[in-house]
């Protein structure tokens, strides 16, 4: 499914993008690999809160998912519940090659192939793993993106639910997280 | 019931990576730990059945994504002594320099990383920040940052590049230097000092039941069990080094045994530089024609090496064909990621889970491969 | 080293009832037990110095229908490892646990449940799900499950013009 580009925002929510895209708050979840580049990013090296941006450790606050790379079953299940608790409007930046067609780990019975099918990604970052320079650069046009009302997936997430859900329950069964005793 | 389940992670800062551990808490005390695993698994052992020998090389660094050189390291190894692959003497010490430097890349990181779970968020800016000096050094050598994919079976992928030697040594006098105000900043803050003093114990009889070993186990036991000296492998039996040691396993003790060992990486590295042979090859070739077709004679062998967090294995079995027929890992942090904090977390306060985590060094990747 | 090596293989053989005893390098040394005997060798060989398991884990040896678990000793005092053998049968594979020697084991015999099916009598927690979720197809490192196979029937792939692959030894 193609993500639609066309600007049908009101006055309104033009102001709202535009000072959303200049203070975007990155939620605070390693799923992945890709994580070890992160610290070096919000460091003092690469620093991207030079761009407005900082990390937040709980996902009601928090405006950009990042899906750090592979991504195994067990934690997609995990993924799409914090996704479903962020605020809207809401990103997903999807990292490396794990999460564009599955990777090195194409033929792995863990972890998923394709991401777009469970949660819309908005921003895929190419590589394996993506260098600061790379996510700094996708930061950068996840802005321009919000600016422009481009970065729709939250919308297309609301539109289209009945999709993703039938999708994330052929490929887990179920979504919901048990008791992890298992007492 | 005054228990409350709480969830710690695996969306959670003061969580290490994609890891869990949930609990019952009263007040603010655990009453019952669990370990959960498996947020990344890959399958590993699975996919490298089904590789080649030499395709492997792709996938092994992933396995321990903060410290992925001994991984390579391992799987190397373990192959030349199948194979009885011999490899040249200048190709030994520079996966030493590898590997040692690897250590303090790590070492670093873990020092700032206690600032995580405690609060101290500068030492964190400090660390990860002279990490990254070392990983351009990395991309220097092997052209790339995290994953090097550069000691393969035979050897290492290609000559050092001229001149990295004084880079090396130059990061090495400014890390001297630096170091130290690492410790007056971290170990020695009453932040994170009040924390981890007499706090998080893992007692020498503890050791032996979980099967614990590295800085946990030489900080409890004050005994030199360090792979490096007790089974030396590479050159590390003509470079001197001490293994720092201590009898009294508090998180501040091990935090100070990892802050001794960064300057025991330093001294190595020196002598490395220095004893390094100029000329020679750095790689055999291990098969004449493809190396898509190269088998590894039958056998089975078990490969170890002294990572940041202990000892460090693959069990590798071949049955003569092109690809594995069994690799296990041993990773370092699995006793004390899983079975410690089941057993041992209980008693503890919940803010202590996370500094048990990172004291002991428990990398998430690893134990779920 | 070699020395001290053969002396404990001797001092063992002289102890332990071994089928075979293989030497790997000039610090590890593999034997292979009956399954009866494996609980007193390893108690014996943690009261002579091997006093880490370092881990447990499993091989399936399907074209014999048998699994071979494998205990890998450490001792540190010596810079020695031991590689324990021991068959089992593949059909219904069962064992006991170790727990009761080498308390580490614990995860291990989970794991191995997980990856291999065999269940661990005296570990009350072996069967319970570790590193999987939701698993619903047969152990999956054994050699009869094809992964991708599974990866196929789960998990939906990108559609690509063309997809590149070698052909190695009969497998794509």
């Amino acid at each position: 499914m193609v993500l639609e580009n066309q600007d049908n925002r009101n006055l309104w929510e033009k102001i709202g993008d535009f000072f959303s895209a200049n203070s975007i708050w990155m939620k605070w979840y390693c799923t992945g690999c890709g994580a070890i580049e992160l610290p070096p990013t919000m460091t003092s090296r690469f620093d991207m809160e030079r761009l407005g941006m900082g990390p937040m450790a709980t996902p009601r606050q928090a405006d950009v998912l990042l899906i750090t790379g592979y991504l195994s079953s067990k934690t997609l299940r995990r993924v799409i519940y914090s996704y479903e608790q962020m605020q809207d409007p809401k990103y997903i930046v999807a990292f490396g090659s794990c999460t564009i067609n599955g990777g090195i780990y194409y033929d792995s019975y863990a972890t998923i192939n394709q991401l777009d099918k469970y949660i819309p990604v908005d921003l895929y970052i190419a590589g394996c793993m993506p260098r600061p320079e790379g996510i700094m650069n996708a930061f950068a046009d996840l802005i321009t993106m919000i600016k422009k009302g481009q970065a729709n997936g939250w919308r297309h997430y609301q539109e289209n639910y009945e999709w993703y859900k039938q999708n994330q329950l052929d490929s887990l069964k179920e979504v919901i997280i048990h008791d992890e005793f298992h007492e | 019931m005054k228990e409350v389940k709480l969830f710690l992670g695996p969306q959670h800062p003061g969580m290490h990576g994609n890891y869990s551990v949930h609990m019952y808490v009263d007040g603010d005390i655990i009453k019952k730990a669990r370990p959960t695993p498996g947020f990344l698994h890959r399958g590993f052992e699975k996919l490298m059945e089904r590789r080649l020998w030499m395709g492997n090389l792709a996938l092994i660094p992933r396995i321990c994504v903060v410290e992925p050189d001994i991984n390579e390291m391992v799987y190397a190894q373990g192959i030349e002594t199948l194979a009885n692959v011999e490899v040249p003497e200048k190709a030994h010490w520079i996966r030493m320099l590898i590997l040692e430097m690897a250590r303090l890349a790590i070492h670093i990181m873990g020092l700032g990383g206690i600032g995580g779970p405690t609060g101290m968020y500068t030492i964190t800016y400090w660390a990860i920040a002279q990490r990254d000096l070392i990983l351009d050094l990395f991309e220097e050598i092997t052209g790339a940052r995290v994953y090097h994919m550069y000691i393969v079976p035979g050897g290492v992928r290609k000559q050092l590049p001229v001149g990295i030697l004084d880079k090396v040594s130059k990061l090495l006098d400014e890390l001297d230097v630096k170091i130290p105000e690492y410790k007056e900043l971290a170990l020695k803050h009453p932040i994170i000092h009040k924390r981890i003093k007499d706090n998080i114990m893992l007692p020498a009889d503890v050791v032996w039941e979980l099967g614990v070993t590295g800085i946990g186990m030489r900080s409890a036991i004050g005994k030199e069990y360090d792979l490096r000296k007790v089974q030396p492998y590479a050159r590390y039996d003509q470079v001197e080094f001490d293994v720092p040691i201590a009898n009294y396993s508090d998180g501040l003790t091990r935090m100070n045994t990892k802050y001794k060992e960064i300057f025991q990486s330093i001294r190595i590295l020196r002598q490395v530089i220095e004893k390094m042979p100029k000329e020679g090859e750095v790689r055999t070739r291990v098969s004449t024609g493809s190396a898509l077709r190269w088998t590894v004679p039958a056998g089975m062998v078990y490969s170890a090496i002294e990572s940041s967090r202990g000892e460090y294995g693959y069990f590798i079995v071949s049955d003569g064909k092109e690809m594995p027929y069994r690799i296990a890992v041993r990773g370092a942090s699995f006793p004390q990621g899983l079975l410690g904090i089941e057993k041992y977390l209980v008693g503890h306060r919940i803010d202590d889970a996370s500094l048990w985590m990172d004291t002991m060094g428990v990398c998430s990747p690893e134990i779920d491969r | 080293m070699m020395n001290s090596m053969n002396n404990i293989i001797k001092q063992i053989d002289d102890v332990l009832t071994i089928t075979n005893s293989e030497i790997i390098t000039n610090r590890q040394f593999a034997i292979d037990i009956n399954s009866g005997d494996v609980h007193q060798s390893l108690a014996y060989l943690k009261s002579i110095g091997f006093t880490q398991l370092s881990i447990l884990t499993c091989i399936d040896l399907i074209a014999n229908n048998e699994f071979q678990l494998i205990y890998i000793l450490n001792n540190w005092e010596l810079g020695l490892f031991v590689i324990v053998r021991t068959i089992i049968p593949r059909d219904n594979p069962a064992f006991v646990t170790i727990i009761n020697i080498f308390p580490g084991a614990k995860y291990y015999e989970r794991e191995v449940h997980e990856f291999f099916g065999v269940t661990f009598e005296g570990n009350d927690s072996y069967s319970k799900p570790l590193l999987l979720e939701i698993w619903d197809d047969i152990p999956p490192l054994r050699k009869d499950f094809d992964p991708q196979v599974y990866s196929d029937s789960k998990f939906p792939k990108r559609d690509l013009d063309k997809i590149y692959r070698s052909k190695i030894g009969g497998v794509d």
